[in-house]
């Protein structure tokens, strides 16, 4: 398979405390998402998002896709959370620290404990996002089966 | 301590399955939709775990090189960048290539550039990119 590129662009005015940024995706998916650095780092977001919460969208994004790769059911029903924290390291200044991913998985003709468990660490294995997170921070997962998917949904 | 949370639903394999990207809590952006197809090969409009990085990416390296600026008295009225980056499936992500043009009242072109990879090197992103390549190509307006 060929490489994959993919690119967004950013605008920045004025200085870090009091400026602001618009950010928009080489697709077109998203255009003008606004940011700004009180909303990084302090608790209220405006309605603004973050770097943080970019990369908890792709992090997210690539372990589903992953575990739905491994998990190889039409019926499959997967939920990711990825919760990305951010931290003021001693001497290193902010860090990316940890991604947190809860992961809610519906699916047929699988089994809870070793079935399950070896699925979901083949995904963190093969989602490239994990390796790359995890080779700075850690990545913790949450995973549960809840069970069949009802397959009147699909239908 | 920042946290920010994102949420992905994932509805059947991943070749002709689809996911979305839930609204952000912030409310910034979604549900964004998303497939294997479209990570991979023509996007059609769609977003992907590259592009984000992509957005995540350029947003940190902005934020930080008007911060080093601003620091050093040099704030900068305007800042556009961008990032690429580069996804090779089976490999994975493998570069990074950030791009900015900068509008910098008094500052000199070596400075600039000292800055630039200043904040490339050090902005959170870049730091949890350890393995991944990263390039820099930056200019004065």
């Amino acid at each position: 398979m060929p490489r994959i590129e993919r690119h967004a662009n950013v605008t920045w005015d004025g200085t870090n405390a009091r400026g602001r940024g618009a950010i928009s995706a080489g697709t077109g998916a998203f255009t003008g998402l606004e940011y700004s650095l009180p909303v990084r780092i302090g608790k209220g977001t405006e309605g603004k998002t973050s770097p943080e919460e970019l990369l908890a969208a792709a992090h997210a994004g690539c372990f589903a896709m992953s575990l739905a790769g491994e998990l190889r059911r039409d019926d499959a029903h997967v939920d990711v959370t990825a919760n990305v924290v951010m931290d003021e390291v001693e001497g290193k200044g902010h860090r990316i620290v940890e991604s947190q991913l809860t992961v809610r998985v519906a699916a047929s003709g699988i089994e809870r404990g070793e079935e399950f468990d070896r699925i979901v660490r083949a995904a963190h294995e093969g989602c490239p996002f994990s390796q790359l997170i995890e080779a700075s921070a850690k990545v913790t997962i949450d995973a549960e089966l809840e069970g069949q998917w009802p397959t009147a949904v699909q239908a | 301590m920042a946290d920010r949370s994102a949420s992905v639903t994932w509805q059947g394999d991943l070749m002709s399955g689809h996911g979305e990207i839930e609204e952000v809590p912030s409310g910034a952006f979604g549900p964004l939709q998303v497939t294997w197809s479209a990570r991979a090969e023509d996007s059609n409009g769609k977003t992907s775990p590259e592009e984000l990085l992509a957005a995540a990416h350029a947003t940190c390296f902005a934020m930080a090189l008007s911060h080093g600026l601003a620091q050093s008295g040099h704030a900068a009225e305007r800042l556009q960048t961008s990032a690429t980056v580069t996804f090779v499936p089976g490999t994975g992500v493998t570069r990074s290539a950030l791009t900015v043009v900068g509008s910098v009242p008094g500052i000199g072109e070596d400075e600039f550039q000292a800055a630039a990879e200043d904040a490339k090197e050090n902005c959170p992103v870049s730091k949890a990119l350890g393995g991944v390549e990263k390039t820099l190509e930056a200019r004065l307006q």
